[in-house]
């Protein structure tokens, strides 16, 4: 029974526009819809270069609309939670009066059955206007623009950013592999995967090996020592970014168990300040409490589960020079 | 190698700079695309096909740019490919700009590589939106630890390198950092980002493009006789490996020896550190620069940092390394393979400005990415047979 | 300056189980298309030369995903090895133009992905024009509806021929049930949009002599083409499709007859517009594998195109032509033609 995972990348862009974009989104927020010339054309929306042949089109703004003609729609009957609308809408090209090239943009129409190739659509402006295409926040059937809310008007300065917020939900699959690794370590067990073909032993649930490109199944199971030796170690000072969790600089080390040739990479270490740390240290594996576990494991998570990480054991450091190379 | 004679006959870039808020995408990547068509006298009617290079596309949040970029681009009509190699996307985007002349199908080319990471987190694209990030130096702190203790390099090092490109990139009208008062100093003084290497010791996060033509035997010799040589391509390669494994040593990989191993190969270099004039290595954190020079031969293992410490990989050194400022003094992520590439063209096209390197004749441009597993590396000559 | 050279072919290939929802790991649909792809040839991944992946950061959900499918390829020793972050048939593209170099004889190309991991109506917006389109959620159904409109409106398509061939495609249901259905995205239905499907393609090339050694029948690349138009669909004529155009004349198409072709058509409305811009008439097989409206693999369904193109010329077939695409409303489109040899 495959159990799936849920993570989202979420993130605030920040666009900066340049100047044909910029002008266009300045106007928007004074209720001025902007195309640029291009030869006898007049593009709607606006580009810097001439979208057939790539040469630089000269600023020369035209002021199109406010309403338009429908030349093409589609019927959006469940909208999406990025759509302009929450409820039913159509997307439409329309050409607004004075431009060459349809603006595609949503119409607010009702129903399907008020939808038609030839209407007209003037746009619903949004009351507080920032400088984006949805400060349009739709058309609407007929010839008159219309404001939904207060409208505070223009924007002080001209508009040369843009804000755009992603957000992608993906629910992935946890291989056979990684789930079982994260079961053993449930119960505190480090289990490794033994190639058949090489020999090589890997751990957290990697279900493969990469040097022969063959999948480890469960017979491949090894148990693995819960001592080991700190071969290397990155002390990270932190930055901020949107999901950040670190303030203080924080401890990732490579471990090497104890008669195996397998490494625990990017390990947390447990009562071992970062000034402390070296390369021979030895160190025993340290499990989440059962207050700890959460349904995720209270560990480093992911196929480590309740590994929590590794505390110095006492023993004196192993003095072996090849021991820094030992990362993979 | 059977392959045509192609060469490298325009080289543009933009000012590289944390945030170019005054431009949009298409804006960006024109300004270096345009450049380099002016520099190789022609303009985008020139351009048979475009090959876009960039990483990751949450560095932006655009899927896919190659489809918005492509009217930008001039590619209308044309074919337009696009490849993503982690770090070294730059270089493997002019390595496969190249093949699309030497496969005889197209006959000039543009190679543009970009990154305007200011408008999202690199720090995030990298962890992708996950807390306690390595960051982008977390990685290879590892393998610097690993580095000086094989070779007993003294500490110091690390900042010779940072210093050296610092001041170099004074010298580079496009380059980001222009730190005036670059001192040895400064750099032991300025914070602890991924112990051992300091903040000054890492590369900035910059928006910025590059561009790169390259054309075919014919079109090389027509910019020759009209008195701009070209840059001749004189042998190129990718290699990559796993990225984790028993066996993989963190300090020399095995895809760089092999990498490297490949293009000595095809540029008939038997000597690298006697036959090659300069070189521009992919180095955001300032130990790689001894890193790659014993990985990629110009150096004998466990004696790289002493070319830095007597002062071969300066400037006005026997070997200069990263006479541009390399990446720890312009780092839009996408483009700065491609712009090692570039600069190690305009190098034996003599077109550096005031950071040529005298008289260089043959230069390589390498770039790397990921966990140290994938290696794009050419070997550039101001003539096709440079050693004979 | 020469043509490229015509002794460069496709000799094998191999596929995952198309399926809905895949509890493997893209590098672990990766590996077994490889060794599938490989094993009936004799091969081992030793023997690779090259390798270059197509695959996609935001259809897998994380950046630098390629990097985990390295370990399909056991680059080990080093592999030459590259990766587009486009579908499968531009990395057979790029392998393709390695071959000619004429120093290395096998190729292995992929194309994988996952769709069934997000939903495509809200990653696809983000491939869209950032400023005007992408912050609208504009979305891959709602531009595939308005192409529709236009290609029924010049008369290459109608919602009872577009059922045809849903029909056709999938081997099942009937024209008169399905055109009773509700509009999914008018005059968009459920049976005229493609499948999400999870599924990872491999496929491999040889220069000239080490093909014959290895295979009876090679299906040798005579022609090998691909365009892109402007990006935003507001700026083209969603009637036709030039690149598709341009592309088949520059791989030669006109040449010869093709006897199969293979297109990647997500939409219904796709296969017939892009069969008129082709020229493919009734004694034309188009799409006998099902296409993209069976099996909808991301960033392979292209790769897979030429795979079952290829898999006519190994049957005995002689010419065959396959297709793909990227982008809003066909934007870029790539030709494939591949023949076989007495």
């Amino acid at each position: 029974m495959t159990r799936f995972i849920e993570s989202t990348i979420t993130f605030p862009y920040k666009r900066s526009l340049g100047p044909v974009v910029g002008a266009f989104m300045t106007a928007l927020t004074e209720k001025q819809i902007l195309g640029i010339r291009c030869g006898d054309a007049v593009l709607v929306p606006p580009m810097e270069w001439d979208p057939a042949t790539g040469a630089e089109l000269p600023h020369e703004f035209v002021e199109v609309g406010p309403a338009g003609t429908v030349e093409s729609w589609t019927w959006v009957p469940a909208p999406s939670v990025q759509h302009p609308l929450d409820g039913p809408f159509a997307f439409a090209l329309v050409r607004l009066d004075g431009a060459t090239t349809p603006l595609l943009h949503a119409v607010d129409a009702g129903t399907p059955e008020s939808m038609s190739e030839g209407m007209r659509v003037a746009p619903r402006w949004r009351g507080t206007r920032e400088g984006r295409i949805d400060d349009i926040i739709c058309f609407v059937p007929g010839e008159t623009a219309e404001t939904e809310g207060e409208d505070t008007g223009g924007a002080a300065e001209p508009v040369t950013r843009m804000d755009y917020l992603a957000s992608i939900t993906y629910r992935n699959p946890v291989p056979e592999a990684a789930d079982r690794a994260t079961e053993a370590s449930r119960e505190h067990r480090l289990l490794g995967l033994r190639c058949p073909t090489c020999g090589r032993v890997y751990a957290g649930g990697r279900g493969l090996c990469p040097v022969d490109a063959i999948e480890l199944g469960p017979e491949c199971e090894v148990e693995l020592p819960h001592k080991g030796t700190i071969t290397n170690f990155a002390i990270v000072t932190p930055v901020q970014y949107p999901g950040q969790t670190e303030t203080e600089p924080f401890v990732r080390a490579f471990v090497l168990l104890d008669g195996t040739d397998v490494i625990i990479p990017y390990s947390a270490v447990i009562d071992l300040p970062a000034d402390q740390v070296t390369v021979g240290q030895r160190v025993d594996a340290v499990w989440a409490s059962p207050a700890e576990e959460t349904e995720e494991g209270g560990g480093m998570g992911g196929s480590w589960g309740s590994l929590l990480g590794w505390i110095p054991n006492g023993e004196p450091d192993l003095d072996d020079p090849d021991l820094v190379n030992r990362i993979f | 190698m059977s392959a045509r004679p192609v060469a490298v006959v325009g080289v543009g870039q933009t000012h590289h700079k944390s945030r170019r808020l005054d431009v949009s995408f298409g804006g960006l990547v024109r300004e270096a695309v345009f450049r380099a068509l002016d520099d190789a006298q022609m303009t985008l009617d020139d351009i048979d096909a475009v090959v876009l290079g960039k990483a990751p596309d949450l560095f932006e949040g655009v899927m896919k740019p190659e489809l918005y970029l492509s009217d930008a681009l001039g590619a209308v009509g044309k074919p337009m490919f696009r490849v993503h190699t982690a770090g070294s996307v730059g270089g493997t985007t002019a390595i496969v700009a190249a093949s699309h002349v030497q496969a005889g199908k197209h006959r000039t080319v543009l190679a543009v590589a970009f990154e305007k990471q200011s408008e999202g987190n690199a720090q995030f694209a990298l962890g992708s939106g996950k807390g306690a990030s390595l960051g982008a130096g977390g990685a290879f702190a590892p393998f610097i630890r690993a580095y000086i203790q094989r070779s007993g390099a003294p500490e110091h090092i690390g900042w010779k390198v940072a210093v050296k490109d610092r001041l170099n990139a004074l010298k580079n009208p496009y380059a980001h950092l222009k730190i005036e008062d670059i001192s040895i100093e400064k750099v032991k003084a300025s914070p602890m980002m991924w112990e051992p290497t300091r903040f000054l010791e890492s590369c900035p996060s910059s928006d910025g493009a590059c561009a790169v033509v390259i054309t075919d035997e014919a079109g090389a010799d027509a910019a020759a006789a009209d008195g701009r040589p070209p840059a001749w391509i004189l042998a190129s390669s990718s290699r990559s490996e796993p990225p984790s494994f028993p066996g993989r040593d963190p300090v020399r990989p095995a895809a760089a020896l092999q990498c490297a191993a490949d293009v000595y190969a095809g540029a008939g270099i038997t000597d690298p550190r006697r036959q090659i004039d300069t070189a521009e290595l992919y180095v955001p954190f300032s130990w790689l620069e001894p890193i790659w020079l014993e990985a990629f031969g110009l150096a004998e293992e466990g004696e790289g940092w002493k070319m830095v410490d007597d002062g071969t990989t300066e400037l006005r050194g026997a070997l200069p390394v990263n006479a541009s400022g390399g990446v720890l003094s312009s780092n839009p992520i996408g483009a700065s393979g491609l712009l090692r590439f570039a600069e190690a063209a305009n190098q034996v096209r003599g077109a550096a400005g005031e950071h040529q390197v005298d008289g260089a004749k043959v230069a390589i441009g390498m770039a790397y990415g990921a966990n140290n597993q994938y290696f794009s590396t050419w070997a550039v000559g101001s003539s096709l047979h440079p050693f004979d | 300056m020469s043509a490229p050279s015509t002794d460069i072919a496709v000799i094998g290939w191999a596929h995952t189980p198309m399926v809905r929802h895949t509890d493997k790991s893209e590098t672990q649909l990766l590996m077994g298309a490889i060794t599938d792809a490989i094993g009936p040839l004799g091969l081992t991944r030793a023997d690779i030369d090259f390798t270059c992946l197509g695959s996609c950061d935001y259809i897998t959900g994380q950046a630098f995903s390629f990097v985990s499918n390295l370990d399909a390829i056991g680059a080990w020793p080093p592999k030459r090895d590259s990766h587009v972050e486009m579908d499968g048939a531009w990395a057979l593209y790029e392998a393709w133009l390695r071959l000619q170099e004429g120093d290395i004889e096998i190729a292995v190309v992929t194309g994988s992905g996952r769709s069934s991991t997000g939903d495509p109506a809200l990653i696809y917006p983000m491939e869209m024009d950032p400023y005007f389109l992408a912050p609208l959620g504009a979305d891959p159904l709602t531009f595939a509806a308005l192409q529709a409109r236009a290609v029924i409106a010049a008369g290459v398509a109608d919602e009872r021929t577009m059922a045809e061939v849903a029909v056709r495609a999938r081997g099942t249901g009937d024209v008169e049930s399905l055109l009773a259905e509700e509009y999914l995205r008018q005059p968009l239905r459920r049976h005229d949009v493609p499948p999400i499907t999870d599924g990872a393609a491999a496929m491999v090339l040889a220069t000239g002599d080490r093909a014959r050694q290895l295979v009876e029948r090679p299906a040798y690349i005579t022609g090998f083409d691909h365009r892109t138009e402007c990006h935003n669909p507001s700026f083209r004529a969603l009637d036709d499709s030039p690149s598709t155009r341009i592309a088949a004349e520059a791989a030669g198409l006109g040449d010869a007859p093709v006897e199969v072709a293979e297109l990647q058509a997500a939409f219904t409305h796709e296969e017939l517009l892009l069969r008129d811009v082709l020229g493919l008439g009734d004694d034309v097989a188009v799409n006998a594998s099902g296409g993209a409206l069976r099996d909808n693999p991301i960033m392979a369904t292209g790769l897979c195109r030429v795979g079952h193109a290829a898999d006519h010329i190994f049957g005995g077939g002689g010419r065959a032509l396959a297709h793909a695409t990227s982008g809003p409303c066909l934007q870029q489109n790539l030709i494939c033609i591949l023949e076989g040899r007495s």
